[in-house]
This record gives C-alpha cells, structure tokens and sequence, in this order.
C-alpha cells in the first residue's frame, strides 16, 4: 500500500493463498516475455505496474503479481486470516481485469525481515518464472515491508545465477533486468526514471483493480474507519464514496505523467509524450542485467518505432 | 600504530576478493614488513558451475594459502556458505574479534552497495564493526582495541546511491606479475570461470588450455589497468608527473565510521 497526503484521508490501509495448479505449472515456452513483479502488500504490485502488467498481458505477455506479505493487519476493523483472504480474493479479481496471475505469499503484514528463507523463496519464485524481467520497491520506500522486499529482491538478484544456490530450483543463465517501482522518496537517492510507459489505453483497468482492492480504498485500509463507509442500503451513498475513490485515483495516477515528461518523451517523442496523462515509471536496478536502449524496447514492447 | 609497522586486515566476500582488491597493496606492505592479513567471509562453496559443498571449500581454501605465499601474506577464508552471508549479531563479533586479535590499524572491506549479497553485507559487517572494536565490554573475551582502526572501502562500480571516491590510490606495476599469478592460482574461479561458466569453458587440448590460461591473464591485467585510469587523478596526487605511466592502480576510500586519517598520515601509511 502506497499512502499519499491526497489520498490519506480517503484511503487511510496492507493475502494469504496456496498457489493455484495453475501458478506451480512450468511457464510456456512461446517466446513471449516474463515479467515477475514483487510488492510488499496485495494491492502494491496492482498500483505501481498495473497499467504496464495490463499492457504486457493484452499482447500476451506473461505477468505474474506477488504479495510479499498476506496483508493480514492492512484494515481498521478486521484482521488476520479472514483479512488475508479477503484480499488475496481481491488480488485474483485483479489478475482478471489485468490478465496477471497473482500470487500471495503467507507472511504476516508488517512482519517481512531480510532472512535467508525468504531470500530462497524470491529466488525460487524469479527461476520458476523464468522471468525476463523483475519488478520491486526500492530499499527506501516508506514502509518497513516495502523496503525488505526491495532488500530481498535486490539480493536475489545475480544469485538467481548460481546453479548451486538453491540448487532444489533449476538456476537462470541470464540475470533477468531488475526494475525498482516509484517512490517519492529522497534519501539516499531520490527515485529517476530510467523508463516511462503512459498507461492511458489501459487506465481503466488500472481504476477498476483499485476499486476491486475494496478493503483497501474504498474501505479506507488500516488507517480508514467505519465513517468512510456508508449503509450498503443508500445507492446514492455508495455512489459517491466510489466516485470519491476513482477521482481521487485519477488525480493521483495522473502524477507520473507530469514529473516524467522527459522520460515519456525519450521513448514516444515530444508531441506524444505531452498528450500522456497516465504513466508508469521504472529505474533499471544496477544488481540486474544492464539493458541497452533497444533491449528496453524489447522488454517494453509499447514505444512506437524511433 | 605501535611501532613503524603498520598491520591491516582486508575483508572481502569470497575467496578471491581480497585478491581482487588489494593483492598489489598488499604485496607492497607484505614486502616492507607490514603485517597484512586477507579474510574471506565465506567459504565459497557455491562457485562453480560444476562442485559445490565442502570439497569446493577446501579447493578455494587452498587457492588462497597459494595467494598467500605468491603476495608473502596471510590469506583465509571463515566458514560460512557462499551466497548465505547475512549481518547478524554473530557474524559481527567474529568480525570484531578477527580485527582485534589483529590489532589491526587498517581495516579494508568491501562498500555496502557493491554488487552481490555477499559483499554488501560484509560491507555492512565491517561497518558496524567499526567503533565497536574500541568498545570494552562488546565481545568483552577479546581485548579491544584503544583506538579506532581507520577503515576503507575497496573500490567497486555501482553509483547508487552514491558512487565509489578513492581517496587514495597506489601503483602496483612493480607487484601486477604476483597479482596475476594469483589469479593463475585461483583456477575454480577464473580459468574454469566459477559459478557462471560451463564445462566448455576450458577447452580439453593442451594448446587450448594454455591458450584459456593466456585469455584470463591478458583480461584480468585490463581489467587491473582500466583502475590506473580510474584513478588517475589521485595517482597525480601521490606521484606527480610520473602517475601518466603508472599501468595498475588499486584505489581505496576512507570510511566515515573509522578513525578519520589526515591527507599525511594517509600518504605515509600507503605503500608508493
């Protein structure tokens, strides 16, 4: 979960599921990209690449979302095991409207350390995807499990490589490119956008996987309360707490867009970028592969022709 | 410093770290009767594409015992796997005691932002080692330390969040022969090419070994020659004029959590 000024009062929130057979199958061999993302909460991988996870997924794409926490204290009026399902309910109807395949993993919200088991468990998790491409918060996000998950994928990176680390899991011979989600962070280092997508074709999924994630904006998450919810009798109520919630979303996911315009405009040109108002931004980790130019066009299949 | 023998101690992630960062400095001080001990962390029993475990332990084990005696220093390596390395209470008091029972006045370690798991955390071990070896009742069995060792960084190439900033540089064209040999003699590492390569990767022919054998040796001395670029300017700094033809450089940055060493007692403490 991501808290914004902007959207705190709105908002003011954080699965827990085995894999479906589905997720424990080997990926297809077809060629097309894989794309592992890895967020702190079930609703943090749907905010921060949603737009991009859709875009990829449309062409056929494989994406996969991961929660490195089960979310389990991430609301003000209920918690634990019934939470945890809850939202990893809530990340499934994602993966629908997205076309991810979303995975929870059991760990208590707010409880994510940098241990060795959960080091193998990112591992296992990138070399079974055989992902192409990695997707984390950087190690200095706001929030204690979003800055272990950055931890832990960092230090997963490269040794994903190592045929006899985690020898149980067959190893990647090429370190996949590691990607760091914004932030607004500035210390040590403010976040830079290394690569911009404008997610406008897909915005309305994006919308509607924030309105799926009820527990979370709708409800108000851990820091909402039962004030932002109104009688599930009174539509006209209902109405407007959702048209609050999408408004407020808007307005924020219309922010990327302004502060990357220069990052839009080196992957769509001058004149496209400035009409964008939705984007995503990624920053290329320097643990992972270094993509050239023209590998990030082949990883973000998106940018018209230079 | 007790006498006008310096003694350091270089930590670095695996075995064959030290050696890449420091064997030229450390053959210096070696050869003017300063005391210099290498440490690797771990054990390094996952570095190979093809044995793994105890048996590749004790191969690495004795490849740094031959570094040792081509760079005239101790060279070893703590038992912890390989890729499993993590800052915990207990690695930080083996860390502690090693630097005290050295009673070292230079301490070299890697910067917590270099590129694998293993270095950064020996990075932040070291770190938060540092201060603490002058702490009497911290690992209160071993004698601490009265003053503050000055620590360094080795130099690594990652820029985020803030890049590496020698601060000092020494030329090591008079030792790059004994630091070349010691990659000869880390042969699981770099002449069979470690975790990353494959059983092609060191031909089967006599002609095709010796020619490997030439490749590492003529890619690592490019490698040790990019540094002297790298460090040209502090180079300039200790050597005047003749710093445009040093070949091999090594450079080191002085860690904010150590003793804070003045520009003279930093030149006189390195080798030229």
């Amino acid at each position: 979960m991501k808290i914004r000024p902007a959207l705190l009062a709105l908002l003011l929130g954080a699965s827990c599921a085995s894999p479906s057979p589905v997720e424990l199958m080997d990926p297809p061999q077809d060629g097309k990209l894989r794309i592992i993302a890895f967020g702190a909460h079930p609703d943090d991988c749907e905010w921060a690449e949603g737009g991009a996870g859709a875009k990829w997924a449309a062409m056929g794409h494989h994406v996969k979302f991961v929660s490195c926490t089960n979310g389990d204290i991430g609301h003000w009026g209920m918690a634990g095991g019934a939470l945890a399902k809850r939202r990893t309910a809530e990340v499934k109807k994602c993966a629908e409207i997205l076309g991810n395949t979303a995975q929870v993993l059991d760990i208590h919200d707010g409880e994510l350390m940098v241990t060795m088991e959960n080091r193998r468990t990112i591992c296992r998790l990138i070399r079974e995807w055989k992902a192409d491409v990695v997707i984390s918060h950087r190690p200095n996000d706001y929030h204690p499990d979003h800055r272990y998950v950055g931890v832990l994928v960092m230090d997963a990176a490269y040794m994903v490589t190592v045929p006899y680390f985690c020898p149980d899991t067959p190893h990647l011979t090429k370190n996949p490119v590691f990607l760091f989600s914004e932030d607004e962070f500035r210390r040590p280092n403010p976040f830079t956008a290394d690569i911009a997508v404008a997610v406008d074709d897909v915005i309305e999924k994006k919308l509607a996987a924030m309105a799926a994630l009820e527990s979370q904006f709708y409800e108000g998450g851990c820091n909402g309360g039962p004030h932002l919810v109104p009688d599930t009798k009174d539509a006209a109520a209902v109405a407007a707490r959702k048209k609050q919630v999408r408004t407020e979303f808007e307005e924020y996911f219309s922010g990327p867009a302004t502060r990357h315009r220069a990052a839009l405009a080196n992957y769509y040109g001058a004149d496209a970028a400035a009409k964008v108002r939705f984007a995503e931004a990624f920053e290329i980790c320097e643990y992972g592969r270094r993509p050239t130019p023209e590998e990030i066009r082949k990883l973000f299949p998106f940018f018209p022709a230079k | 410093m007790a006498s006008d023998k310096a003694r350091i101690i270089v930590f670095g992630a695996h075995p064959d770290d030290c050696e890449y960062v420091a064997a030229g400095t450390g053959a210096k001080w070696a050869a003017k009767g300063h005391a210099v001990k290498f440490v690797a962390c771990t054990n390094g029993d996952v570095g190979h594409f093809a044995m793994a475990g105890g048996p590749l332990a004790r191969r690495r084990t004795d490849e740094l015992a031959k570094c040792g005696r081509i760079l005239g220093l101790t060279s070893v390596s703590l038992d912890n796997h390989d890729g499993e390395l993590m800052p915990t209470l207990e690695n930080r008091k083996t860390v502690v005691r090693l630097i005290r029972d050295w009673k070292a006045d230079v301490v070299i370690s890697h910067r917590p932002n270099d590129y694998h798991p293993d270095h950064r955390y020996t990075g932040v071990l070291v770190q938060d080692a540092a201060y603490m070896v002058t702490v009497p009742f911290f690992c209160a069995d071993t004698p601490h330390l009265a003053a503050n060792p000055i620590f360094l960084y080795c130099d690594d190439k990652f820029q985020k969040p803030n890049p590496f900033a020698a601060d000092v540089a020494v030329a090591i064209d008079d030792v790059i022969e004994k630091k070349l040999d010691c990659f000869d003699a880390l042969e699981s590492q770099f002449y069979e090419g470690g975790c990353n390569a494959t059983a092609d990767t060191v031909p089967g022919d006599p002609a095709g070994k010796a020619a490997r054998r030439k490749k590492v040796r003529e890619e690592l001395r490019a490698a040790f020659a990019s540094k002297a670029d790298k460090f040209r300017k502090q180079l300039e700094k200790r050597y005047g004029k003749k710093a445009a033809k040093i070949e091999y450089a090594e450079g080191f940055e002085i860690c904010e959590y150590g003793r804070q060493p003045g520009a003279e007692e930093l030149e006189k403490l390195f080798p030229l």
